[in-house]
Parts: C-alpha cells; structure tokens; sequence
C-alpha cells in the first residue's frame, strides 16, 4: 500500500491525467481506505477549478497618472 | 464591432486598463511590475493594431497579449530565481511513515466542493497563501493553475524537468490547501 505522502502527490498528477495504469490503482486502492486523502483530493481539486477566477473577485485599479502616462505612451508611439 | 479606425489611445485605456491590472496583480503579486506589464500590453497591441482581426474581441485579443507578457515574466525570472537547496517541507505534514500527521491531516470543509467559488474573502485568502509559498512554487502554481499551460510548456519556459514540477506542484498543492483550512475555514 503506498504512503499519504505517495497518494498525495499521484493526486496532482491525476489532475493532470498523467498517471500511470499501475499509479492508477496504487491510488485507487489508497483512497478506498484514507479518508484524509479524499480530502486531500477534493480540496486540491477545487483549488484548481477556481484559481484562475482570483482577478475577479480582486478590485485594483490603476492610479489616473499610470492611466495617463500609459496614454502618453501610445500617443508617442503613433506620431 | 470595432476596426482599425475604432483604435483610440483613451478609449482603450479607460475601457481595459483597469481589468487588465487586476489581471495582472494578481498574477505576478507586485503592484509596479503590473503596472509594466499593462502598459508593455498596450504598446505591443497599439503596434500591432494592423494585424488584429476582428475575429477575436478587442478584449480577448488583449488579454491575450497581456498573458503572454505574464509568462514572458516567469521565463526570464525563471533564470534569477536563487533556487533553494531543496527543503523537505513534507515533514510538516507526513509522519516517519509518511502517513499525515495528526494535525496537519486535512478536515472536511463543510462545502460543496464541485461548486464554484464565490465569495471574496476566498480568493483574497488565496492570494496571501500564494504569496507564502517559495518562488519557484509560485512560478509554477500561477502557469498552470491561472493561465493554464500545459505541464511541458511549463517545464521548458522554466528550465525545469518533468519530475522537478511535480515535486513543486505537489508542495504547493500541501501548503495552499493547509493554508486555506487554517485561515479560511477556520480563523484564529
């Protein structure tokens, strides 16, 4: 039976799908009896699904002096 | 829908810079070099403006850009990086056997795990958790989990092999994950 540790990195490359057919099992056997691990895997999961969405939920803006250099900037370029 | 002539400097700006920014800062978590990078986006839009096709939404197109300056960043700091000796953080959460450690075994979160996230303070504990974890962690959490590249594209903008991403993939997988139970499931 392979270790927390071992079942824990298969699960990120499970995510991947980059698991072997015999990590497969190793894994599959794993999480029939490590409540830990299911865990471990629904939460990696959901880091995953949701990272990317961080910038919406994020509320920077630029100062109107960054705005305007960046104008500026393009105006030079143009003429 | 908008052609060559729509280009306007200001309009471009007020409509996408903001977005662009938030974008970005939370991609790179440093608010000078966003600001770079925006501007570095618009510039190489404006000098390629002859070859967009309306095709693709202005937004789209620029967002496009500006993610290719994000991991143009990665590359070229991949090469600065100061690569730690490996540290074997799996201690804080593995015993001798490699079996979790009492406190540090994951608990259940109490929530629907398939469903997508929605509350803020999610996302702001996510960024602080993200900034914790070691540079070469972040490169690769932030490529593959924010701008979805594939793992050997990963590898070979960040000089790295195969299994060096896995071992930093799994570590920043432990540390984000106990992070997010200490501090956003249950805070002190």
């Amino acid at each position: 039976m392979i270790s927390c540790k071992e079942a824990t990195f298969l699960i990120s490359k499970k995510e991947e799908n980059k698991l072997s057919f015999v990590e497969k099992i190793k894994l599959k056997m794993h999480l029939l009896i490590c409540s830990f691990c299911r865990l471990f895997e629904k939460q990696s999961k959901l880091i995953s699904m949701n990272a990317s969405k961080s910038h919406q939920h994020y509320t920077a803006v630029l100062s109107d002096s960054s705005k305007e250099n960046i104008i500026q900037n393009l105006k030079d370029v143009s003429d | 829908m908008s052609n060559l002539s729509s280009f306007n400097p200001e309009q471009w700006v007020q409509k996408y810079s903001d977005a662009l920014y938030a974008y970005t800062v939370v991609r790179v978590n440093d608010s000078g070099l966003a600001e770079d990078l925006v501007q570095e986006t618009f510039s190489s839009a404006w000098k390629s403006r002859a070859s967009y096709k309306a095709e693709a939404s202005e937004k789209n197109w620029l967002y496009a850009i500006c993610k290719n300056k994000i991991i143009d960043h990665y590359r070229k700091n991949a090469n600065n990086i100061v690569r730690p000796a490996e540290i074997n953080t799996s201690e804080n959460y593995f015993n001798e056997e490699e079996h979790w450690k009492k406190e540090a075994a994951p608990s259940d979160w109490g929530i629907d795990y398939n469903l997508p996230i929605e509350t803020k303070e999610f996302y702001l504990i996510l960024e602080l958790c993200k900034n914790k974890l070691q540079e070469m962690q972040q490169s690769v959490f932030v490529m593959k989990f924010m701008e979805g590249l594939e793992s050997d594209e990963i590898c070979k903008a960040l000089n790295i092999t195969p299994s060096n991403y896995w071992v930093l993939i799994h570590r920043a997988k432990l540390q984000l994950r106990s992070c997010l139970e200490k501090n956003w499931i249950n805070p002190t």
